[in-house]
């Protein structure tokens, strides 16, 4: 909806090139593959075919082949759709609320609880988060959940430096401070007047995080130690289907392609959205 | 009865450093500064940039605790910035700021900025705030279709005004303009000083315009305080600190004012610009003195009450009463 | 530059504290670490003493500092499965990781360094275009799919590499060059904008209207200015070597740390776990300190600032 907003023709606006045209149409057709794609799947994306095992593409009802136990690969590939978009939202709306309210708080009280953010931001910027999310996941098994939460605390310090930023500046003089001056609760000032005026920057930074988190979510999956089977996911299709390379390639290309496809889409977005709407950001 | 507003000796001090290495100077931008204003007064403060006239306007609003001293409204002290009473506080005492477009959201509308001081105060019932708001506006000339728009889609003029619909919104008792029309063109600053100067007079608001001009400040001031370097250097009644400024700093801003059917040469000030950061010993305002003598460059004077509601500070200044006994 | 030593060290050492009190909350969150450490199958001698020795009966806060203290003596634990010292077991692999790492990085820095330099000073020309789009191929495909479609493209149609194990030299080839080839386009990307930031200042146009040859601007202003953003990147690639390991090494079976790290997180083998995180904060820390001493030697201003400060 925000993305929708953002990226409607404004004045000043010039209209997107053909690249970003493609990219929201793509970016569109996985939203529609992710919540309509029950009624589009073929069939049910457990269903095992053993006649039909290693389907190559363009077999009769199987427009994508089949895998191992002769499971519809497109029916497939759309699971994994839904379920990798929705860990990568749920996980960039988290990481995102995390990381501004840490940021507000820095702002708000300086001192050590601004020192502390920032050295934790530092931190979390300076150690490789794939090696975090696998100490974690080992120290406590492997859950939804727990995974969605993990990805979560992906990217919060880009946030929480932006919001940072952006409500020292807005408070410093301007428009946070005259509420302040009027009596406005922090609540107030922060809540209904700066995080509006920075959201749009703050949207930015979600389109670019949000494909770094498809490619952890795949990363960990196609390691197996993401999304568990019977559920799936793109990274979890490409790392089963890694086994029949040689026999049937299909398998693991057009989960492949879609990851691939999907991060360039969502960046390019992103880089498109920045340079136009956002020249403070870098 | 006790005066609205009352300041003993505040002061504010900054750490400053010299370049990045050096060592922090603390640099005082207010100090000894006393005042008070009753209601419905009006006080001009007048000074050059780095005066301290903006950090003295903040401090008397409570918006920085002082380092020295105490500000007194309606005879309690005022309570620490951001504490509930210091935010209940701020129905009663409001700010006019120098750049209203800085001062505005430019993601809301103009009614719905002047009515909230309404809804975080919780004055009136919810569905009675619209309209308030737009007898605001009307009050400070601006249409509801000027309401309906955004900060960025109105003129200077209209935004300070906005600025000061929002302002008066709580029925406030003290009203502080720090440079309220320096941002505006020539031909705009002076409706809204006489809005500002009306609006005074209708709702019997006590105010305090700080300036760095002397006429906006002579126009709207029953009385005028003098700030240089962070003290007050001369305090009086306006027209009479105009007719007869006694500071020899007073007597150049005012030479230097054009004023009609004024005749006499103007008193140029020589010399650097006040520093904060670097003070002069003794009376900081030696250096650029025509009159200093060599006491100026070592004593401090302190601010002498001269009789007939004028103060001083200046080693050469006698009372007047004396003066005239003498 | 004593002092500036001394702060950096401090942060390098602080970040490790932070990376060992991470481990401690979240082996305290996850249950008894007597039995996590241990493993379930070991006599009760053992998880006593294990208990008293990590000092586990003990208040919090001492266990904590115990934990410090286990550490900083090389106690990891033991794995698992066989029983061994964790530190040794992952000790044994890191000449296979440091086999594919290495090379990589070169090939990184060999490819990346000079190709986004070249793009900078040709601007638009097909090398530049060639170079942003590479970059932006190696932001957007992960390494596990580049790994296996060079499979698909040298093991399984051509024939000509192995697509997995470490026998010969030829089984390092795929790896190193999966590796290699997202961070070289992504180093190019960062060279080249440092490089045109350096281009359009104005001691450059200066030193080349003084009829200064342009190739000495180049090596003599422009290179050690730019470098000073690409040594970041590098310091960040060569402390996240372990990181960027586990997923090559997986896709290749190539007995390595970051092998390790996925066998033991899918077998909760936690004294195995922990010991590999602790070693790459370790590498990044020591990067990121090196990175520091080179700022230092880069910028004379940095040291001059930092030197100024001690007196």
């Amino acid at each position: 909806m925000a993305l929708a907003e953002a990226s409607a023709p404004r004045p000043g606006l010039a209209r997107p090139p053909l690249g970003i045209l493609l990219a929201l149409l793509w970016i569109a057709l996985m939203l529609f593959l992710a919540v309509f794609g029950d009624f589009v799947a073929p069939q049910e994306f457990t269903a095992m075919d053993l006649m039909a095992r290693l389907s190559p593409p363009f077999t009769e009802g199987h427009w994508l082949g089949t895998d191992e136990l002769g499971r519809d690969v497109l029916s497939r590939l759309i699971a994994s759709i839904r379920v990798s978009l929705i860990i990568a939202f749920g996980a960039t709306l988290i990481s995102a609320a995390l990381g501004t309210t840490l940021g507000f708080l820095a702002a708000h009280f300086r001192g050590w609880v601004e020192q502390a953010v920032l050295m934790l931001a530092d931190f979390q910027a300076a150690m490789p988060f794939l090696i975090l999310a696998l100490a974690v996941l080992a120290f406590f098994g492997n859950d939804l959940t727990l995974l969605v939460l993990l990805m979560g605390l992906y990217g919060w310090e880009r946030y929480a430096r932006i919001a940072r930023g952006l409500a020292i500046s807005a408070g410093a003089q301007g428009y946070a401070s005259a509420v302040r001056q009027l009596g406005g609760t922090p609540r107030r000032v922060y809540l209904r007047h700066i995080l509006p005026n920075i959201a749009s920057t703050l949207i930015v930074s979600m389109t670019l995080v949000f494909p770094e988190v498809i490619l952890l979510e795949s990363g960990l999956s196609f390691l197996g130690l993401g999304v568990q089977p019977p559920m799936t996911s793109l990274g979890n299709m490409v790392g089963y289907g890694r086994e029949y390379i040689t026999r049937a390639p299909w398998i693991l290309l057009s989960p492949a392609v879609v990851i691939v496809l999907t991060t360039l889409a969502v960046s390019s977005l992103g880089d498109w959205l920045r340079d136009r709407l956002d020249p403070t950001t870098r | 009865m006790t005066p609205l507003l009352e300041a003993e000796g505040l002061a504010r001090v900054y750490a400053s450093r010299r370049g990045v290495f050096g060592r922090p100077v603390a640099v005082r931008a207010v100090d000894h500064v006393s005042l008070r204003l009753g209601r419905g007064e009006t006080l001009g403060v007048v000074g050059e940039s780095g005066s301290g006239k903006s950090t003295a306007g903040r401090l008397l609003l409570g918006f920085e605790a002082p380092d020295e001293g105490e500000a007194r409204f309606d005879g309690a002290a005022m309570p620490p910035p951001g504490s509930p009473e210091w935010r209940r506080l701020r129905a009663r005492m409001q700010m006019i700021y120098q750049d209203p477009l800085g001062a505005l959201d430019r993601r809301l509308t103009v009614a719905a900025q002047v009515k909230e001081p309404l809804d975080i105060h919780g004055i009136g019932a919810p569905e009675d705030r619209a309209a308030r708001a737009a007898e605001l506006l009307a009050a400070t000339g601006l249409s509801a279709r000027i309401g309906a728009r955004r900060p960025h889609e109105l003129s200077g003029g209209q935004r300070q005004r906005a600025v000061i619909a929002r302002a008066l919104a709580t029925r406030p008792d003290l009203l502080v303009c720090d440079e309220p029309v320096s941002a505006l063109d020539v031909s705009i600053q002076a409706q809204v000083v006489n809005l500002l100067s009306d609006l005074q007079a209708e709702l019997g608001l006590a105010m305090i315009f700080i300036s760095h001009d002397l006429r906006v400040v002579r126009q709207i001031s029953a009385r005028v305080a003098v700030m240089y370097l962070g003290r007050i250097v001369e305090e009086g009644a306006a027209d009479d600190i105009f007719a007869r400024p006694v500071h020899p700093y007073t007597k150049a801003l005012v030479s230097a004012a054009p004023a009609p059917g004024k005749t006499g040469k103007r008193i140029l000030l020589e010399g650097e610009p006040p520093n904060p950061a670097a003070r002069p010993s003794g009376c900081a305002f030696h250096p650029r003195c025509a009159v200093a003598v060599p006491r100026c460059r070592a004593e401090v004077p302190s601010l002498a009450d001269l009789g007939a509601g004028r103060r001083a500070a200046c080693h050469l200044v006698a009372p007047l009463s004396g003066q005239e006994a003498a | 530059m004593l002092r500036f030593l001394a702060v950096r060290f401090g942060r390098a050492l602080l970040t490790v504290a932070l990376v060992v009190t991470f481990a401690f909350v979240v082996l305290r969150l996850s249950g008894d670490p007597a039995t996590l450490i241990l493993g379930p199958e070991v006599p009760p001698e053992a998880i006593r003493a294990f208990r008293e020795s990590w000092g586990l009966d003990e208040p919090l806060w001492r266990q904590y500092f115990s934990y410090f203290g286990a550490i900083a003596s090389g106690d990891l634990g033991n794995s698992m499965r066989d029983g061994r010292p964790a530190l040794e077991l992952v000790a044994d692999r890191i000449p296979a990781t440091l086999a594919l790492t290495v090379p990589a990085l070169l090939l990184k820095i060999g490819i990346g360094i000079p190709a986004g330099v070249y793009a900078a000073m040709h601007r638009g020309g097909p090398i530049d275009r060639t170079v942003m789009l590479v970059a932006v191929a190696g932001f957007t495909v992960p390494s596990f799919v580049l790994g296996l479609v060079l499979v698909m493209v040298f093991s399984v149609q051509l024939g000509w590499l192995p697509s997995g194990g470490r026998d010969t030299w030829l089984h390092a080839v795929l790896p190193i060059v999966t590796m290699g080839v997202g961070g070289a386009a992504i180093l190019a990307r960062f060279t080249r904008s440092a490089m045109i930031e350096v281009l359009g200042q104005p001691y450059i146009r200066t030193a080349s209207a003084k009829g200064v040859p342009w190739g000495a601007v180049i090596r003599g202003h422009a290179l050690p200015n730019a470098a000073i953003p690409t040594v970041t990147i590098v310091g960040f690639m060569v402390g996240s070597l372990i990181a960027g390991a586990v997923v090559v090494e997986s896709v290749f079976s190539w007995p390595g740390v970051g092998r390790l790290l996925v066998v033991a997180v899918s077998n909760r083998d936690l004294a195995v776990v922990q010991t590999i995180l602790l070693l790459v904060a370790a590498t990044m820390v020591t990067a990121n300190l090196i990175v520091d001493l080179l700022y230092g030697a880069l910028d004379p201003r940095m040291r001059r600032g930092a030197g100024q400060g001690a007196h």
